[in-house]
């Protein structure tokens, strides 16, 4: 005869996996197709995300919306070039007010690792110290296209995230 | 109530007596990587305080590290939108400092390219004044229209937005053949959208009540403030470097600057729509008179000294007059680069429009002005 508690753990086993993965995928694909990125312009990359919501290139095909919601109910920061040091605790500050869960592309070579201005003594060598990055876009500045793509790839990893 | 908002760090809302002091940007819908600490008395603007500084990334100082080439490059991304036109005096005055002198059809290639950007650059400017009068459809159509003239610049210098394609000596390429007819077929289509234009956002009466009388500039304070470009010529002053003092071939070409008397944002929007036409019939009457010969006088070497000196140069870029002033201490890198930006020189209006204002017409001033504030931080 099977102890009580041991039943009870057999059926708890057999929940996760019957409920457990549909949950987590139908969670992950509401999320991953409708991401409200956060209007904060820190550098010049700007422009090419500018050009991205354009009609040639249209991310909300992808399930990128438009960049003009409230803070509070985004879940993407898109780091745009250069953070320097007047405007890192201002990005830090963003990042802390977003509700989880919430995912960081850090687009353009300044970004990434201060790019051109490596050696400018007012800008970060990149954002990792301040928060962590999901997709890294490497160019100066990235062409919409790669946008698209780092887009496609943070929806990728989404999808395959466990459930927060 | 100004000691107030200056000592706080991040002063988001601040009451004192019956004024209210908010911070608008840099995380703002209406600001981009710019801040206004607006103090408001109900909803009227009683003081604008501008901050700009947030993408300080120190390119004067690098330049001194850097070899008068390898400024290029760094150089034009204080400006993306109108790489080519911030470049351009930069070029004009190494090249007094090294004594070189273009090829004529280099010249024009520079005229080119410069207009082309200026385009590009009102165009940007004009999706987002759309957006910020609530007009989406004006978003979407010259971001649209923007990548007929995106494509052109991809033909001339080979990227979208940092072509680095002025050099010191002359061009960096030649024109491919087919830029004629594709430019042709781009104006020509643009042309016809223009009109368009006009009907739905310059003529739109919702658009006419939003932005006529909002932020008056008059000439005489816009003299005295020292604004320069579009803006200036919206208040009724017709100055443009390109006129006053013709440089690189603009003196054979022939064509008009659109200035109009009002001073109001609509009028400085007028402008800008006005320089759309132009400039494409300058890049039409360039590429009709552009001599054959060669594209550049010789290949710069990176290691290229200048002569011990200095020299000033200044052109018309997009967003008004921009001057650089180049010393050369005798080695490869110069001694001191003073970059003077429009944008920057453009702020200074910012209090004195916002001021009397309401503060749902704060997004359209501001940017009515087209300031850009990577390149006043510069």
């Amino acid at each position: 005869m099977v102890a009580p508690n041991a039943l009870v753990g057999k059926v708890n086993e057999i929940l996760v996996q019957a409920i457990g993965e549909p949950l987590r995928y139908l969670v992950n694909w509401g999320r991953l197709y409708s991401l409200w990125p956060v209007h904060v312009e820190t550098a010049c990359c700007s422009i090419e995300f500018g050009a991205t919501h354009g009609p040639r290139f249209d991310p909300e095909r992808f399930g990128l919306l438009e960049a003009f919601g409230s803070l509070r109910q985004c879940d993407l920061l898109i780091v745009f070039g250069t953070v320097t040091r007047k405007f890192a605790p201002r990005l830090k500050m963003i990042y802390d007010q977003m509700p989880e869960p919430k995912w960081v592309i850090a687009m353009g070579a300044c970004a990434i690792t201060g790019g051109l201005y490596f050696d400018s003594y007012n800008v970060l060598p990149g954002i990792d110290d301040l928060m962590p990055v999901d997709v890294y876009i490497p160019g100066c500045p990235p062409r919409p296209e790669s946008v698209l793509q780092a887009l496609i790839m943070l929806q990728e990893k989404i999808r395959k995230s466990k459930l927060r | 109530m100004t000691s107030v908002a200056r000592s706080l760090p991040f002063p988001t809302e601040v009451i004192v007596g019956d004024k209210l002091s908010i911070s608008i940007g840099p995380q703002h819908p209406g600001s981009g990587h710019f801040r206004i600490i607006v103090v408001l008395e109900g909803d009227i603007v009683s003081e604008a305080i501008p901050d700009p500084g947030y993408v300080h990334r120190g390119a004067e100082k690098m330049c001194e590290f850097r070899n008068f080439v390898q400024n290029v490059p760094m150089l034009e991304r204080t400006t993306l939108p109108d790489a080519n036109g911030i470049i351009f005096p930069y070029i004009l005055a190494v090249e007094e400092l090294m004594g070189i002198q273009a090829p004529p059809r280099a010249q024009y290639l520079r005229i080119i390219s410069a207009e082309l950007n200026r385009i590009v650059s009102h165009l940007y400017w004009l999706g987002i004044y759309g957006v910020f009068l609530g007009h989406s459809t004006m978003f979407l159509w010259p971001m649209g229209d923007r990548e007929l003239f995106m494509d052109l610049i991809q033909t001339v210098g080979g990227t979208r937005v940092t072509p680095s394609y002025i050099i010191p000596g002359g061009a960096r390429n030649d024109l491919p053949d087919n830029f004629k007819d594709k430019a042709l077929k781009a104006f020509g289509y643009f042309e016809r959208r223009l009109k368009e234009y006009d009907r739905i956002f310059f003529s739109n009466p919702l658009v006419l009540k939003r932005s006529q009388g909002v932020g008056v500039l008059k000439r005489s304070e816009a003299i005295a403030l020292g604004i320069t470009g579009p803006n200036l010529r919206g208040s009724g002053l017709k100055s443009d470097t390109r006129k006053d003092e013709p440089y690189s071939m603009y003196e054979t070409l022939d064509f008009d600057i659109p200035s109009y008397p009002d001073g109001d944002c609509w009028a400085r929007g007028m402008v800008r729509f006005h320089e759309l036409y132009w400039s494409m019939q300058i890049i039409k009457q360039a590429v009709e008179k552009m001599p054959s010969g060669p594209f550049r006088s010789r290949l710069p070497l990176l290691t290229a000294r200048a002569p011990a000196g200095e020299a000033v140069a200044r052109t018309e870029a997009a967003r008004g007059c921009m001057s650089y002033y180049v010393v050369s201490d005798g080695t490869s890198k110069p001694y001191r680069v003073r970059v003077s930006v429009p944008s920057f020189r453009n702020m200074i209006g910012i209090p004195y429009l916002l001021k009397g204002g309401h503060l749902a017409d704060v997004p359209a001033i501001y940017w009515s002005l087209d300031y850009w504030p990577v390149e006043a931080d510069k």
